[in-house]
């Protein structure tokens, strides 16, 4: 793929402003890992007339949240 | 009314501040959505102090910079250095400076304006003020990010590479959500928040010393001195949280821009 080249911002130690930043955003992605996965078992429940979907989809909205900010931020 | 006219005109009645009083209309209707009000006239006034204060501040540059120049270069360079250099990366962030530093001076002085003496009222606790920002931050990175990488590029790129094939599909569900849907919530939603909490707590303390002093016994009274000095407290404490948040506000700004240029693959 032709692209330009490669540029990720400078990491900068553990208390630059990316970091700063970084930290932040994790709040984003918790919420949405609640939001659409805990939504998503709500409007199965509502579907198939069951009440303990919107657990499960909680459950694994968060789960995938920490999951991916281990993957983003925790390793490299 | 004012909240200290409408407060001595209830006498001994003490009625907590609340949402009410961040509804300040000057022009037209109660109800209308074309309501000139307060906070609408703050903004368009910080807009025009900014722009003295800046005009000011390189009209007469010099090698050894006077006061003024001193504090503007002084604003703008840790804008550019501390965070649009670091979270956009250096090829990129010269054409998102004025972006920035609009945004962190803009959001500055209109926190600030919760704090000043005789304005006292913060913008942004008016949702729409953070709104309307967000919004700007939110078109400006899915813009370039759909720009640099083209529409299919840009949602191949929302996952992080090197994931487990079968998790792709969850995780990107999980990224469109953040990047649309919870991103733009979560930066208005932070500002307005701090900046409604904070007045509102302001107004306790302010407004409750007053009561306390006006109409309490002697006992009540050393209760309203203590309250008056912990609003005094509070607002150096709310100075701390209005830089702050005008800080990270700007901070995730370039962090989304920085991340939709960022090539993952």
């Amino acid at each position: 793929m032709v692209t330009p080249a490669p540029q990720r911002p400078s990491d900068d130690g553990p208390e630059g402003p990316l970091q700063e930043a970084r930290a932040w955003g994790i709040v984003s992605y918790l919420l949405a890992g609640l939001l659409t996965y805990g939504g998503l078992g709500l409007l199965l429940d509502h579907w198939l007339g069951t009440s303990w979907l919107v657990l499960v989809g909680l459950l694994t909205g968060a789960a995938l949240a920490f999951y991916l900010i281990w993957f983003r931020y925790g390793t490299r | 009314m004012s909240p200290l006219a409408l407060a001595a005109a209830q006498g001994e009645e003490f009625t907590s501040p609340g949402k009410e009083d961040f509804w300040w209309p000057i022009l037209g209707s109660d109800s209308s959505a074309w309501t000139l009000t307060r906070p609408a006239v703050m903004a368009l006034v910080s807009v025009a102090l900014i722009a003295w204060f800046l005009l000011a501040a390189t009209r007469h540059r010099a090698i050894i910079p006077g006061r003024l120049q001193f504090i503007g270069e002084g604003a703008y360079g840790f804008i550019r250095e501390g965070i649009g250099r670091d979270l956009i990366g250096s090829r990129d962030f010269l054409k998102f400076m004025p972006l920035l530093f609009a945004q962190f001076t803009f959001i500055l002085l209109n926190n600030l304006f919760g704090i000043i003496p005789f304005v006292q009222y913060p913008t942004m606790s008016r949702y729409g003020f953070p709104v309307a920002l967000a919004a700007i931050t939110y078109i400006t990175f899915h813009a370039v990010g759909f720009h640099r990488k083209g529409f299919v590029g840009y949602f191949k790129d929302l996952v992080p590479p090197g994931l487990p094939s079968w998790i792709v599909p969850v995780i990107f569900l999980l990224e469109f959500v953040d990047k649309f849907l919870t991103r733009p919530l979560t930066l208005s939603l932070r500002l307005f928040a701090n900046m409604f909490a904070g007045h509102l707590l302001l107004l306790v303390f302010i407004l409750g010393a007053e009561h306390l002093l006006l109409t309490g016994g002697p006992a009540l009274k050393v209760a309203g001195v203590l309250s008056g000095v912990l609003a005094i407290v509070m607002t150096f404490f709310e100075a701390l949280v209005e830089v702050l948040q005008a800080y990270i506000f700007t901070l995730l700004t370039a962090l989304y821009i920085g991340g939709a240029l960022a090539e993952e693959h």
